[in-house]
C-alpha cells in the first residue's frame, strides 16, 4: 500500500490527558510505527500536562524515529498547550546544555529519637 | 502472623506520621505478613494508611479495624486496603464518596489504562484543591515524576498512590509507595555502587541517576523543589532504613534502625494553592 503524506495521532486518546510515564512511550511508538505515513503529527490538543520524564522520552523517540534507516518517520508535536510547550522547551534546552547534576549537597543527619522528640 | 498495634501519631505533622510508621514496622522482617491492629486509630493519614495498604496487597498482611468507630467508615470510602485499579471503579467510588479520593493501585501490565487512572487521580486532586487556575502544573508535576520512577526503577509491577485534602486545615497530603528493590539496590544493580540507604537518598537528591544518560536524574530533586519551594510544602523520601525530610529550607536525613522498607515511600504535604504559580524556575 502506498504511504499517505501525513497521519495525525491523538496523544490523549492513545495514552491519557496527563502524560506522565516514560515506560509507556512504547505504546505511542507502536501507534506511530503502524501509521501508514512518513509524517506523523502527535496531536496534544487534549493533553493537559506532560511530565518532564515523558517529555524527555518523547523527544528521544522523535529523534530515534527520524534517524531510522527503514520506516523513517518525521514527527511533529502539534496543538500543544502553552504549559506543554514550555515543558518540551525546558527538557530540550537541558538536552542541548545539561545543567550540572551531582551537586555537592550537605544535609544534616539526625536520629529517630531526636525526630520523635521534635514531633511530640 | 505477628500482631502489630498501630499507635496514633502524636500530632498531625508529617514527621509524627513518619515516626508512627517507623514504630509500626520496626523490628520485623519486611516481607513477612503481619496483622495490623488499626482499631485505636481515629484519623488515617496517607503516610500511615498507604504503606499498610501496600503491605496487605504485596505480602498478604491482614488488619483489624474497629467496626464501632464511625471514623472507620472512611476506610471503605477510600477503598482500603485493596485500592482501585481501573478508571471505572475509581469513578464509581468518587460518585459514592464525593470528597474522598480512593487508594489507587497502578499496575504496570495495564499499560495506557494505568496512565488514565493516574490522570484521573491527579485531576481529582487538582479539583479537590479548588481547581486554582495556573496551579495545575505544580500539582501534576510531582505526582507524575514520582510515579514514573516506580515503573522505571523499582522493578515491581505495581505501585500505590493516595491523597487526602483536609479542608479545615487547608492542606493536602499525598503518599506514593512501592515495594520494589529500593534505592540502594538500584545503585548496586545498575552502577555497581555499594551505598548505605542514607547515602543512596543523598545521591538521588544530587541527581545521580542509575541510568547512563546525563540528562536523567532530575525527577525527585525537582519534585522536592516544586513541593517545598514553589508550593511551600513538606517532603519525605524513605527507602530501606533511612528517610529524608524537607520542611521549607530545612533538610535532614535520618537513619531508621531496626526498620526496613523494601522499596520507596514518598509523602508530601502542600498547602492549598491560592493563585497561579510558575514551576519552570524549579525544573532546572
Amino acid at each position: 500500500m502506498k504511504k499517505t503524506n501525513k497521519k495525525v495521532i491523538n496523544v490523549a486518546k492513545i495514552l491519557a490527558p496527563i502524560v506522565g510515564s516514560r515506560d509507556l512511550m512504547s505504546v505511542l511508538a507502536e501507534a506511530i510505527n503502524k501509521a501508514d505515513a512518513k509524517s506523523v503529527d502527535l496531536d496534544f490538543r487534549e493533553v493537559e500536562f506532560v511530565s518532564r520524564s515523558a517529555a524527555h522520552a518523547l523527544l528521544l523517540m522523535k529523534e530515534d524515529l527520524q534517524r531510522k534507516w527503514l520506516n523513517k518517520k518525521y514527527i511533529a508535536f502539534v496543538n500543544a498547550s502553552k504549559n506543554v510547550q514550555e515543558m518540551f522547551r525546558v527538557v530540550a534546552s537541558n538536552r542541548a546544555v545539561p545543567k550540572l547534576n551531582n551537586l555537592d549537597i550537605k544535609i544534616e543527619k539526625t536520629d529517630i529519637k531526636s525526630l520523635a522528640k521534635c514531633s511530640c | 502472623m505477628q500482631k502489630i498495634f498501630i499507635q496514633p501519631p502524636h500530632d498531625d505533622s508529617l514527621t509524627s506520621q513518619l515516626v508512627c510508621l517507623y514504630n509500626s514496622f520496626k523490628g520485623l522482617p519486611f516481607n513477612e505478613p503481619r496483622n495490623f491492629d488499626i482499631s485505636s486509630i481515629s484519623w488515617f493519614y496517607p503516610l500511615l494508611v498507604l504503606p499498610i495498604s501496600a503491605h496487605v496487597n504485596c505480602f498478604a498482611s491482614q488488619f483489624i479495624k474497629n467496626e464501632n468507630n464511625p471514623n472507620h467508615s472512611y476506610l471503605n470510602a477510600i477503598s482500603f486496603p485493596q485500592g482501585v485499579d481501573t478508571v471505572s471503579v475509581f469513578q464509581q467510588q468518587i460518585q459514592a464518596h464525593k470528597n474522598f479520593i480512593p487508594i489507587s493501585t497502578l499496575k504496570k501490565d495495564k499499560g495506557a489504562d494505568r496512565e488514565r487512572l493516574e490522570s484521573l487521580f491527579s485531576q481529582m486532586v487538582y479539583k479537590i484543591l479548588g481547581s486554582i487556575s495556573g496551579a495545575q502544573n505544580a500539582v501534576h508535576y510531582p505526582i507524575t515524576e514520582i510515579v514514573t520512577n516506580i515503573f522505571d526503577h523499582s522493578q515491581q509491577d505495581q505501585g500505590f498512590i493516595f491523597g487526602q485534602f483536609y479542608p479545615k486545615k487547608n492542606y493536602l497530603d499525598i503518599c506514593i509507595v512501592d515495594c520494589g528493590r529500593g534505592l540502594s539496590k538500584a545503585y548496586a544493580d545498575e552502577k555497581n555502587l555499594k551505598l548505605s540507604d542514607v547515602d543512596s537518598i543523598i545521591e538521588v537528591l544530587k541527581g545521580h541517576s542509575t541510568k547512563p544518560s546525563v540528562e536523567r536524574g532530575y525527577g525527585v530533586r525537582t519534585s522536592k523543589r516544586v513541593i517545598c519551594e514553589c508550593l511551600g510544602g513538606e517532603f519525605i523520601l524513605l527507602s530501606g532504613s533511612a528517610a529524608f525530610i524537607a520542611t521549607g529550607k530545612k533538610e535532614k536525613v535520618v537513619d531508621l534502625p531496626e526498620f526496613y522498607w523494601q522499596g520507596v515511600v514518598v509523602a508530601y504535604r502542600i498547602p492549598k494553592p491560592v493563585g497561579a504559580m510558575d514551576i519552570s524556575q524549579y525544573l532546572e
